[in-house]
C-alpha cells in the first residue's frame, strides 16, 4: 500500500494542486488515496491502474471545486484568489504567471491542460481519464491553450504586474 | 488554407499529430503568415512552459493523513451492523445484480402470464348452450326444436386438454387446441342460427340437415386431435353456414 502511495503521490498531489489550488490540494489528495486504497479490491482492471487513479483524482478535484463553489473561471480580477504556485526559482516570473493563469481557467480546461501538458499524458490516456472521446479531448486542449494565451497576454513579455504574494 | 483553419489545427500540429500533407499544409501556411506564426510560437512556448512546470512534492503530512483516514474508516466499518457491511460489499455489483433480478422477474412474469393465458384459452368448459344430438324427426307437424349438440362439447375438449399443463413447452400444442376450441365455438353459434332457420324448413330438409350434422359430428369424434379434427370441424362449419343461408343443395343432404 505504501509503495503504491509513493509511486503516485507526486502526480496525484500535483494534479489536485493545479486543479483545486494549494489550500485544498492536500485534502483532495488524501481523499483520493483513501478512495484508492478502499476501492482497490474492487478495481476490475477495466483500465490501467494509473488511469483509474488519475480519474479518481480529476473527479475528486472537480467535485471539490463544485462543492466549494469556486468561480475562478469567471473572475478576471482574482489574482489574489489564485492557487498558490509552487516555489519556482528558475524563471519564476513566467512560471508564476502560467500557474496563475492556470488557476483562472475553467475547471474543465484546467484538467485537460494539467493532464496533457503538465503531466505529459497522451490524448488517449486523457480521454480515458476524462471519460470522453479523443477528439473531444483534442478540441478541449486547443480551446484551453487558446484561453491560456488570452489570459497570459504576450507570453514572451516580462511580467508586468507582480502577482500578489501567495500563501 | 485559411488562418482560422490553420489555427484550429495548430494544437495538433505542434504536438506532432498532423501527418503527411496535413502537416505540410500547416507548415507551408506558417512560413508565409506572420500572424499565425506568432500564434504558433506563443502556443509552443506555452506548451513548453507547462511541460516544464516543476513536479510538486506532497507534504509529509499527506501520508499520515491518509493512514489516519483509513484507520477511521476501518473503525467505522467495524461499528457498522453486519447487514450494512454486507450491503457495502454488494454495492459495487448491486446495479448488475439489480438488473439481473429485474430480467429474471420479467422472465418469470412472462412465463406465468403465458401459461395462464394458455390454460384460460384452452379451458374446455362445456358450452352453456345445450347442443345435444339432433333428435329424430318428430311425427308432429309442429317444427322440432333447435338441434341440440351435446357431442360438440365433447368434441371441443380433447385437443384442448392436452395443452392445459401450463408449461411453456406445451404452448405449441396448446395453440392447436385453441384453434380447435374456436372452431367449436363457431359451430355452436351456427347451430343456434340453424335452429332458428329450421322453423322455415320442410320436414325433408330438417331430416336431411339432422342426418348430415350427425354424420359430420361423427367425423369430428373419430378424427385424430390436431389438424384432422380441425378439418372435420371446418367441414361442419361450412355445412352449417350453407344451411343457415338456405342453400337447398346443402339441405338436400349433399352438403358438398
Amino acid at each position: 500500500m505504501e509503495m503504491l502511495y509513493h509511486q503516485y503521490k507526486r502526480r496525484v498531489f500535483g494534479m489536485a494542486h493545479r486543479i483545486v489550488g494549494a489550500s485544498d490540494a492536500e485534502e483532495v489528495a488524501q481523499e483520493v488515496f483513501v478512495r484508492v486504497f478502499r476501492a482497490l479490491v474492487n478495481f476490475r482492471g477495466d483500465s490501467a491502474l494509473s488511469t483509474w487513479i488519475y480519474r479518481l483524482t480529476v473527479n475528486a478535484s472537480l467535485s471539490h471545486l463544485a462543492k466549494r463553489g469556486r468561480r475562478h473561471e469567471v473572475s478576471d480580477d482574482g489574482l489574489s484568489e489564485l492557487p498558490a504556485p509552487p516555489a519556482v526559482e528558475r524563471d519564476s516570473g513566467l512560471a508564476a504567471r502560467i500557474e496563475a493563469a492556470l488557476g483562472r481557467l475553467p475547471a474543465g480546461y484546467r484538467a485537460i491542460l494539467v493532464l496533457h501538458d503538465v503531466e505529459g499524458l497522451s490524448h488517449e490516456e486523457c480521454a480515458a481519464i476524462l471519460e470522453c472521446r479523443v477528439g473531444t479531448c483534442k478540441s478541449q486542449l486547443h480551446k484551453a491553450r487558446a484561453r491560456m494565451r488570452e489570459l497570459l497576454g504576450d507570453i514572451r513579455e516580462p511580467m508586468a504586474t507582480p502577482t500578489k504574494e501567495r500563501a | 488554407m485559411s488562418c482560422d483553419r490553420v489555427r484550429r489545427q495548430l494544437t495538433s500540429y505542434l504536438d506532432g499529430e498532423l501527418e503527411g500533407s496535413d502537416g505540410s499544409v500547416v507548415r507551408g501556411h506558417l512560413r508565409e503568415c506572420a500572424a499565425c506564426r506568432e500564434v504558433a510560437g506563443e502556443e509552443a512556448m506555452l506548451r513548453d512552459q507547462l511541460r516544464q512546470l516543476p513536479t510538486l512534492d506532497p507534504p509529509p503530512s499527506l501520508w499520515a493523513g491518509v493512514q489516519a483516514q483509513l484507520a477511521a474508516a476501518e473503525v467505522a466499518d467495524a461499528k457498522r451492523p453486519a447487514w450494512r457491511r454486507a450491503l457495502a460489499r454488494w454495492a459495487p455489483v448491486a446495479p448488475r445484480f439489480a438488473a439481473g433480478t429485474l430480467v429474471a422477474a420479467a422472465a418469470v412474469g412472462v412465463l406465468w402470464w403465458r401459461s395462464h393465458r394458455g390454460s384460460a384459452d384452452e379451458v374446455p368448459t362445456a358450452p352453456s348452450r345445450d347442443l345435444a344430438v339432433v333428435p329424430a324427426p318428430a311425427p308432429a307437424p309442429a317444427p322440432s326444436p333447435p338441434p341440440p349438440a351435446n357431442d360438440l362439447a365433447a368434441g371441443c375438449a380433447p385437443g384442448a386438454a392436452s395443452a392445459a399443463g401450463g408449461e411453456i413447452t406445451a404452448d405449441l400444442a396448446g395453440e392447436a387446441a385453441r384453434v380447435t376450441a374456436s372452431y367449436c365455438d363457431a359451430a355452436e353459434d351456427l347451430l343456434v342460427l340453424a335452429g332458428e332457420a329450421r322453423l322455415q324448413w320442410t320436414d325433408e330438409q330438417r331430416a336431411a340437415f339432422d342426418t348430415k350434422v350427425t354424420e359430420l359430428r361423427g367425423q369430428i369424434d373419430r378424427a385424430i386431435a390436431g389438424r384432422p379434427r380441425q378439418r372435420a370441424w371446418r367441414e361442419l362449419i361450412t355445412y352449417l353456414q350453407r344451411a343457415v343461408v338456405r342453400d337447398d343443395v346443402a339441405l338436400a343432404g349433399g352438403g358438398q
